[in-house]
């Protein structure tokens, strides 16, 4: 039998029972609107994560203590085998002693209670070096930022000030904060523009508090001041690479047996990149999984099919159409119906996923890529659902099939 | 002719190359179709033999024109050749008037008269009919085995089982078999 005419036929069986052929269907279509609605998520998701790790200066060296490997086999881990490394003036000193660094800006961060007008929140606090800060992101809405000469001054984030205490805090006010037992008041001296939310990984900017380090030494109150990260910029962010082996070659010096890292925004970004990637297959395979379903179901339907039609496969196989010519017929049908279901499924996964996007805040995005992966998947689970019962009807013997009631 | 179970359906199986015989010779055409494989079977049933069943075997899902027109379309024949063809062969059995009726909308006698046009689409050499009259009433029965007598005087092979010692009457050989073998034979 030549194609076109079995398409003829398959058109001609979808037609006649359209029933049969909407609820065969409908498990693909919902199959492969799942993979396509799972995959956009998840490609949102990536494409949202990475264009907020695009407005970060991706050029900023975090040296940290601890062992933290960014690598592109994989997701980051922390390992513990080694102490790790504390940072003092020395080690901001002898960074900023390599080529090809601008600076380095230490930071040390702790967790504090904030008190207003006898009020209470428990808000992150970091101390910076006020000179060194400029190239950062901070940028001051009202007042101003701190200097080195600072002491019991505070730079709060637009969200200390707007939206922590429903109460506005202005430059001149005093606010307490607690370390433990240990209570002291500063005054506030600006406050910060608002920044969207999260732009900076995993700390919210805009309820962020910063003070000198000297302040934050007297608040902590210990003998021992740590640095908690050294940021360091360097002078050409082409050779950024090249800065990173330098700062790990000339800080084991000082650091024989203590573990530190030194990673970029960039470096982190490309095992999140692994991640991410991870987590939209992930998501497309729960799709995959309800597309398993309805190809179950096709299946099913066309064993029923077949059955139904036995006398008539063996007419067709008396009247001289071959095995191929029988399997041909059934496997196209199978794959027609995926085939269509599968288009359908794209429409609608597609309108559903853009709806997900601007009615339910998730972020979601179809791609070129997602649509492929829906219709090939789609087309790949009806024809394969086809093969068993397509083979099982090539496979009668034209007498028994004929004999059948 | 023969009671049930003497072999004649497995005999016009045989002839009809829908089945191979267990031990023995059967010579189509002077070809020994006994190594044949399925795919060459299906090409001589195709292009030498034509099938009429006593249940007609009509597809209920397509017209009556695709039902006549199906073995061209298996043995990929052109679309127009198709279709000059199977109007033709409709008209002849007088059913021009019933194309693009479904099977199920037609009496017996219709039914088996479509089955009849099927069975000729292909120009066979050979027409194998099994009980072709054992479901139709007296009319239809004289309607089909008048076709059938014109298509012999035409110079067709028609290899037929019935039951009906009447139908014999017009045949020029018959053989009678019990228990799987032949006990008469008459010409």
């Amino acid at each position: 039998m030549k194609l076109a005419d079995i398409l003829e036929y398959v058109g001609i069986s979808f037609t006649a029972d359209r029933f049969k052929t909407l609820m065969s269907s409908l498990g693909i279509i919902i199959g492969v609107m799942a993979i396509v609605v799972m995959l956009s998520v998840g490609e949102g998701l990536y494409s949202g994560v990475f264009s907020q790790f695009s407005q970060l200066n991706l050029d900023v060296i975090h040296v940290i203590p601890g062992t933290f490997s960014a690598g592109e086999h994989g997701p980051p881990t922390f390992r513990s085998t080694e102490e790790p490394a504390r940072f003092t003036d020395n080690d901001v000193r002898a960074l900023e002693g390599i080529a090809g660094i601008k600076q380095a800006a230490p930071r040390t961060s702790t967790q504090a209670i904030i008190q207003f007008r006898n009020k209470n929140a428990s808000i992150s606090l970091t101390a910076v070096s006020p000179k060194k800060e400029d190239d950062l992101w901070i940028k001051v809405a009202v007042g101003r930022f701190l200097t080195d000469s600072d002491d019991k001054a505070i730079v709060i984030g637009n969200g200390v000030s707007e939206n922590l205490f429903r109460m506005k805090i202005s430059p001149g006010n005093k606010i307490g904060l607690y370390n433990k037992d240990n209570y002291q008041e500063f005054k506030v001296v600006g406050v910060l523009e608002e920044e969207k939310e999260s732009t900076s990984f995993g700390n919210n900017p805009n309820t962020a508090m910063y003070v000198t380090h000297k302040a934050m030494k007297d608040f902590l109150g210990e003998d021992n001041y740590y640095y908690d990260t050294i940021e360091v910029t360097a002078q050409d962010p082409a050779e950024i690479e090249t800065v990173v082996d330098r700062i790990k070659e000339a800080l084991k010096r000082y650091h024989k047996n203590e573990a530190f890292s030194a990673i970029t925004a960039r470096s982190m970004l490309s095992s999140l990149e692994s991640i991410l990637t991870m987590i939209k297959y992930a998501l497309g395979g729960i799709g995959a999984v309800s597309l398993l379903v309805g190809g179950i179901g096709i299946s099913n339907v066309m064993m029923l099919t077949v059955k139904d039609r036995i006398r008539e496969i063996g007419v067709m196989k008396a009247l001289g159409a071959t095995t191929a010519d029988i399997r041909r017929q059934y496997i196209l049908e199978a794959g027609v119906l995926g085939l269509v279901s599968s288009l359908i499924g794209i429409l609608l996964g597609s309108i559903a996923s853009i709806a997900i996007g601007s009615l339910g805040g998730l972020p979601s995005l179809v791609t070129l890529q997602s649509i492929a992966i829906g219709v090939m998947f789609g087309i790949f689970t009806t024809t394969i659902a086809g093969v068993y019962p397509a083979n099982k009807a090539a496979k009668l013997d034209p007498i028994e099939a004929l004999r059948a009631e | 002719m023969g009671p049930s179970g003497s072999g004649k359906s497995t005999l016009m199986n045989i002839v009809g190359c829908l089945d191979r015989s267990t031990n023995g010779k059967f010579l189509l055409l002077g070809q020994d179709v006994s190594n044949l494989n399925d795919e060459e079977l299906a090409h001589l049933r195709r292009e030498v033999l034509g099938f009429i069943f006593q249940t007609f075997n009509l597809i209920d899902r397509i017209s009556v024109f695709k039902n006549v027109e199906l073995p061209m379309v298996i043995n990929e024949i052109p679309r127009e050749r198709r279709k000059e063809k199977t109007v033709e062969l409709l008209k002849a059995v007088g059913l021009g008037h019933r194309m693009d009726y479904n099977p199920l909308r037609l009496s017996g006698g219709e039914k088996q008269r479509v089955a009849i046009a099927r069975a000729l689409i292909n120009d066979p050499k050979i027409i194998i009919a099994d009980e072709p009259t054992g479901n139709l009433d007296l009319n239809s029965t004289h309607d089909v085995m008048r076709i059938l007598n014109e298509l012999n005087n035409e110079g067709k092979t028609i290899i037929m089982v019935t039951h009906n010692p009447e139908i014999t009457e017009n045949c020029g050989r018959v053989i009678r078999l019990r228990d799987g073998r032949i006990i008469e034979e008459a010409s």
